[in-house]
């Protein structure tokens, strides 16, 4: 299989971006570019062709770009992953955008490393971690004069292990790579794949359930920031901004904040696509994936609906069916 | 203010209350009839009639909750029955995910009911709210949100919702 380097598919993006602004055939285009912060990366918004000069893909460029579609007005190329593609998808059956508006380039994605974990198996803060070099199946951490070699799943980002449409749904331009899920399924390696992404707390007591989640709830600041990030919350204003009447008080008490969190994830209910921002922005480190994965589960169960793959079928909240599950109405 | 009853003196004398939002065109009317039927039921709802069972955000109930209500029954036509043709079919795929997530984060489903009853079933009715009052009962007060450092305002009998 031929190899590709970052070179190569920066050059490759870098002149399809500069020909489409040259061309005026859209007005901006959304990359990344370099963080200011190490293993980080930034929205790179072009509007003309030397901001191209800026163009990052070496690796970790985690943002899903398409939260920014909704904002900037506009003919826009974007840059899209496997994933974020899905939320292009997404977008696009809630009449949010317009598909002809676009040009979306496809871009191959190794897996996202996600610094929590490997500040944790490292023993240090995120901020602390020297260098990250990927190794095949393996990935390298170097922290504190210490080096540590771990396997993929316990590396990349959860969203990543789950990984089912590495190649971009819907496209105009694909640039060269290497479009394979970052971790195969069937034999992750080093974990058993019957464990290594399964949510224990399903299994437990209401009680369990309740505490765990009443801890998770009281440590949430409302920042907000899991909202802000999301490319399925596109209320013009948000429920919890309202006040007349004030639904939900804005104190970040547990009560106000369990109230938030099961209304955002009731309003992306079959738009979120399980793109793991929420969670990889949260500054709390609350694991709100368990919730929008429960959420994307009992969807695919009960209506057998997977947000942002296919056009055609309508929202799962947009339509019924008479033989919906009933049993639980009295 | 009077609403300040000692915690003991309230534990003592607790009754559960249970909001019963209720549709317009067959729920509500079936509650009405349980009353000029004159079945007796539990004095311990408080109702509120939407136009719809698909009126019901789901926001209603997390409120509720918040607010320290002990139980919450969401009723309408039952399928196929519905005044605006799809509304409770609609209403139910938002139900059953959010029931399911209630589960999910550890609120007792028996605290979040939901049913169908039609103008003409006064008696089920009855059974229905006995029932949930019942599970209220067996479950204790909602202190789901209790101890925090601001308490939800007690909600007054007579505006369940404010």
């Amino acid at each position: 299989m031929p190899e590709f380097t970052p070179e190569q598919i920066k050059e490759e993006l870098t002149a399809i971006a500069a020909k489409l602004l040259d061309e005026g055939k859209v007005d901006y285009f959304l990359a990344y570019e370099r963080g200011t912060v190490p293993f980080k990366t930034t929205p790179l918004i072009a509007r003309k062709k030397e901001d191209l000069q800026r163009v990052w893909v070496e690796d970790y460029f985690a943002p899903n770009l398409s939260v920014y579609l909704k904002e900037i007005r506009g003919r826009i190329g974007i840059v899209v992953k496997g994933c974020d593609s899905r939320s292009l998808v997404s977008l696009i059956k809630e009449d949010q955008i317009k598909r002809e508006d676009f040009h979306v380039v496809g871009i191959s994605c190794p897996g996202q490393i996600d610094l929590r974990k490997l500040a944790k198996a490292a023993a240090c803060e995120p901020e602390e971690l020297e260098e990250i070099v990927r190794k095949g199946s393996e990935v390298l951490v170097r922290a504190n004069g210490q080096e540590k070699t771990l396997p993929k799943p316990q590396a990349l980002l959860d969203k990543c292990l789950r990984c089912r449409y590495p190649k971009p749904l819907i496209f105009d331009t694909l640039l060269p790579g290497e479009y394979v899920a970052p971790v195969d399924l069937e034999n992750p390696g080093g974990t058993d794949p019957a464990t290594f992404l399964k949510d224990e707390l399903r299994g437990k007591p209401f009680p369990e359930r309740w505490a765990f989640w009443a801890q998770q709830f009281e440590r949430c600041i409302r920042c907000y920031a899991c909202r802000n990030v999301c490319p399925a919350c596109f209320c013009p204003r948000c429920i919890v901004e309202e006040n007349l009447p004030q639904w939900v008080s804005p104190l970040p008490t547990r009560g106000d904040n369990f109230v938030f969190h099961l209304m955002r994830l009731m309003h992306v209910t079959g738009t979120c696509t399980s793109c793991g921002e929420c969670e990889r922005i949260c500054p709390m480190g609350i694991p709100l994936m368990k919730l929008n994965e429960k959420m994307t589960d009992d969807l695919k169960e009960l209506f057998d609906f997977m947000a942002g793959v296919d056009l055609e079928k309508p929202l799962p909240l947009r339509t019924y069916r008479q033989e919906d599950p009933n049993d639980f109405i009295r | 203010m009077e609403s300040k009853v000692e915690p003991e003196k309230k534990e003592k004398s607790w009754e559960p209350r249970i909001l019963a939002i209720l549709c317009r065109w067959c729920s509500y009317a079936g509650a009405d009839l349980t009353g000029s039927s004159r079945i007796s039921y539990p004095p311990n709802v408080r109702i509120l009639r939407v136009p719809c069972s698909g009126r019901v955000d789901p926001l209603f109930i997390l409120k509720a909750l918040r607010l320290g209500l002990d139980g919450v029954l969401v009723s309408g036509c039952h399928p196929g029955d519905c005044h605006y043709t799809a509304g409770n079919y609609n209403a139910r795929r938002k139900f059953v995910i959010l029931s399911r997530l209630l589960e999910y984060v550890g609120i007792d489903p028996r605290r979040v009911q939901f049913s169908w009853v039609s103008a003409s079933e006064g008696d089920k009715f009855a059974k229905i709210v006995s029932g949930v009052v019942a599970d209220a009962k067996a479950l204790g007060p909602n202190h789901i949100f209790r101890g925090e450092f601001l308490d939800p305002p007690a909600p007054s009998p007579s505006r369940p919702n404010q």
